[in-house]
């Protein structure tokens, strides 16, 4: 059968050396984040190429759908967002050229890098889907930028309306969109929704939240026993390998290696001078720079945006619009969504707080090109935080493209920063 | 009779004009073309169209707003930080686009929040679907139903009732059609009226009281049936894209050797195809979403592109288009987008179509005219 997913199959060949060098070069404690974490996304990989190769109808989904509720279909579950970055990040020389081709193709320069790849993939024919779902959220360049996979691809696309309103109300709508789509989307591909099975996702999830929090609670201890690279790895698996035991695992053990730094107060950096808190993204163009903030610097990235969003527990005991109206509430909970469709006052005021409860000595905004909704907020945050004697570090760039602000730039500006620091 | 320096049209070229500095009533600042209009004109309100015309400048607003912003929204910005929207009494924003939304933060915070600016402006949100379905529909209608309370508590209305709202459509439907007459009139082989003038009329149109637009626009159409109409071997264009606030761009586009017969902007076209239609006295409000709702849409409908393309190759024969200009404000995703698909759609049906991006202000005008002209003399 054909390979309707190349570029899963580059992910897994690039995971693949990834993690032979890990395993051969670094020392047994090295970067475990990277290692765990790398292991159980290869694992959901193969098992995903697998069901691929059986015939299995391939989803894609956008990473503010969470993939998790894909699972009520036998189907493979394709994150358009994760499979730009993740290979921007593992493969030697990026994903640019796929940026460059989507751009002759017409798509402005300064919409997100995050679909610009799937979108390259689609056109170049490394990606057929049978299906995509995608939220009208967290923003513009969502709205924009999936339309294309409708008439330039011409795979069916669905939408379920995530309202801009942070309310019982926004809930109640968005709970009816999300079963509106995926009955859609059974009927696109010819399925019944498995609710018992969806039930077990969320089960699943509702537990591995919980690990997460744990983990969160204790990067308020100084110092951190969270190693920067933990925040990448965190959040290639949320959008990559949703829902699923894999995931779990990973912050089990993680929890784990947390609780045993913590007892020991080891910081995986050796000594921890400055605790930073990222409350937008990292790059992933080169996930490298974790290391060398923790080695170099010792600069923990306390968090990033993708680390401390959590959502209250799914009831999947009660009846389906119970079920529904939790997983809006998860959804628009979710990383960016969240702070996407609500006023900045929680944002800066969470910020705020958050700087007070983990000690932070400092935050690094990076302002994604792509990034509009929040292009407003950067400078109304950092006069909050100049409040309470916390400074803020702005740094323009695009998560995925290294040739807007290379990372001996963002290294540069870090550097003199904290030096103002300490 | 011409429309040269008419006083109507030239209301356009500044942000205050006599009607506003006179006005009894209150002033309800918005920046999109999505918030129902008629339900502010029963409240007897003033809606005033936010725009950022004749300004060049940005420097107070990159303080807030990231280089990665729309220049239209942070002109804005600019001019109300300097003090010029201060005469509005009331603020209304939805979620048309990712700038202009979050400008309901930087309004409250940064500019209704002056030192030297002590007045009280109630703030407005509406939260717009992003597609076009039933159940959006009936989202936006409770969403317009709870602005209606809202703006009844803010201004001390006793009631907004059903019969205000019905003359308030009736209004408005009179605007739209008096529009749709001086379009007419501009599609004609020899058009009655330049794209730049047309652009004028509907600035203008959006800062006055609507009865006296009207007055004003049935006294031009007249002045323009009167007229011979402009004789010219110019290119003919459909504009299309991001708003254009600002008659420079226009003025470049026609003096490069085109005349703009049709547009599909938000300053234009896009805003008086449509009427409410009254389909009971009992729920003026609800005909009214309607329109707002299905209306000709504009790219942040996220499922609507097929009955835009389709308004395009309409427009493009009954206008009689030798080629169609697509233009969007640098970091506008939204028109960007759509525009990246209209320019293959138009290309395989052999419409030519030239895709530019620009800034809100005039800005970098000779590598513009020269392929603005480039793409001109490539139409045969």
């Amino acid at each position: 059968m054909e390979n309707k997913i190349i570029p899963y199959t580059m992910l897994s060949e690039a995971l693949n050396s990834t993690q032979e060098l890990i395993e051969r070069i670094l020392p047994e404690y090295g970067m475990p984040s990277l290692r765990i974490g790398l292991e159980k996304i290869n694992s959901v990989l193969d098992d995903y190429l697998q069901k691929a190769q059986e015939g299995f109808p391939i989803v894609g989904y956008h990473f503010a759908f969470p993939g998790e509720y894909l699972q009520c279909y036998d189907c493979v579950p394709v994150c358009l967002e994760a499979s730009g970055y993740f290979l921007a990040t593992l493969l030697l020389h990026g994903v640019e050229k796929y940026y460059d081709l989507i751009a002759n193709f017409g798509h402005p320069y300064h919409t997100c890098s995050a679909q610009k790849a799937s979108m390259a993939f689609t056109l170049d024919d490394l990606f057929r889907f049978d299906a995509i779902i995608t939220p009208t959220a967290p923003c513009d360049s969502t709205c924009a930028s999936y339309p294309f996979f409708r008439y330039e691809g011409k795979f069916p696309l669905i939408i379920a309306d995530l309202p801009f309103r942070f309310d019982e109300k926004g809930y109640e709508y968005y709970g009816n969109q999300l079963k509106l789509s995926l009955t859609k989307l059974g009927k696109e591909i010819g399925q019944e929704p498995d609710y018992k099975k969806l039930k077990m996702a969320l089960e699943l999830e509702n537990k591995t939240n919980k690990l997460q929090l744990e983990i969160f609670e204790l990067a308020k201890t100084i110092p951190s026993p969270i190693e920067n690279m933990y925040n990448a790895v965190s959040a290639a698996t949320a959008i990559l390998i949703p829902g699923t035991i894999e995931k779990y695992e990973f912050y089990k053990e993680m929890l784990e290696i947390a609780k045993y730094r913590y007892r020991k107060k080891v910081h995986h950096g050796g000594e921890e001078h400055i605790r930073s808190i990222w409350p937008y993204m990292l790059t992933f163009f080169d996930i490298s720079l974790c290391e060398y903030l923790d080695r170099e610097l010792g600069m923990s990235i306390l968090f990033d945006i993708f680390n401390y969003n959590f959502s209250d527990p799914i009831n999947t005991r009660s009846d389906l619009n119970t079920m529904f109206y939790d997983m809006a509430k998860k959804g628009m909970g979710w990383p960016m969504v969240k702070q996407s469709i609500e006023f900045y006052y929680p944002f800066i005021n969470d910020c705020v707080r958050f700087a007070k409860e983990f000690s932070a000595d400092c935050f690094i905004f990076t302002q994604s090109l792509a990034c509009k909704q929040f292009g407003t907020v950067p400078q109304l945050l950092k006069e909050a935080l100049k409040e309470i004697g916390v400074p803020m570090l702005i740094i323009e760039f695009d998560v995925g493209d290294a040739r807007m602000t290379s990372l001996a730039t963002m290294k540069e500006k870090i550097k003199m920063f904290s030096q103002t620091l300490l | 009779m011409s429309l040269q320096n008419d006083k109507f049209l030239n209301i356009s070229d500044t942000i205050s004009n006599s009607y506003l500095e006179t006005t009894q009533k209150k002033v309800m600042g918005y920046y999109c073309t999505y918030i129902p209009e008629e339900l502010f004109h029963a409240a007897k309100l003033f809606p005033y169209r936010i725009r950022s015309t004749g300004n060049k400048d940005t420097d107070l607003a990159d303080i807030y707003m990231v280089r990665f912003t729309c220049s239209y929204v942070r002109s804005t910005l600019h001019l109300a930080l300097q003090g010029v929207y201060d005469f509005l009494d009331g603020f209304v924003v939805c979620n048309s686009c990712d700038h202009s939304r979050r400008m309901f933060e930087l309004f409250d915070l940064k500019v209704f929040n002056r030192e030297s600016f002590t007045k009280k402006v109630p703030r407005f949100y509406l939260a717009l679907p992003h597609i076009i379905t039933e159940e959006g529909f009936g989202w936006y209608k409770k969403e317009v139903e709870e602005f209606k309370e809202e703006l009844e508590k803010s201004y001390n209305i006793n009631e907004i009732t059903n019969r205000d709202l019905i003359d308030s459509i009736n209004v408005y439907n009179e605007n739209r059609r008096l529009l749709r007459e001086i379009h007419n009139l501009r599609i004609l082989d020899n058009p009655k009226i330049s794209g730049s003038e047309a652009l004028q009329i509907s600035m203008a149109n959006s800062s006055v009281p609507k009865e006296i637009a009207n007055k004003e626009l049935e006294r031009i159409l007249q002045i323009l049936k009167d007229s011979e109409g402009i004789k010219t071997s110019n290119k003919r264009i459909l504009l299309v894209g991001s708003i254009v606030d600002n008659i420079n761009f226009t003025q470049l586009v026609e003096s490069s050797g085109a005349i703009i017969v049709s547009d599909f902007l938000c300053f234009g076209t896009r805003n008086f195809q449509d009427d409410v239609k009254i389909t009971s006295e009992n729920n003026p409000l609800e005909d009214i979403t309607k329109r707002l709702y299905y209306r000709m849409s504009c790219p942040r409908m996220m499922d609507d592109h097929e009955r835009r393309l389709e308004f395009l190759k309409n427009e493009i024969k009954r206008a009689n288009i030798d080629g169609v200009l697509l233009q969007r404000i640098n970091n506008c995703d939204l028109h960007g987008c759509d525009n990246m698909l209209y320019e293959h759609e138009l290309k395989d049906l052999d419409i030519p179509v030239f895709n530019i991006d620009r800034e809100s202000f005039q800005a970098d005008t000779t590598r513009l005219q020269t392929r603005i002209e480039a793409f001109l003399e490539m139409i045969t």
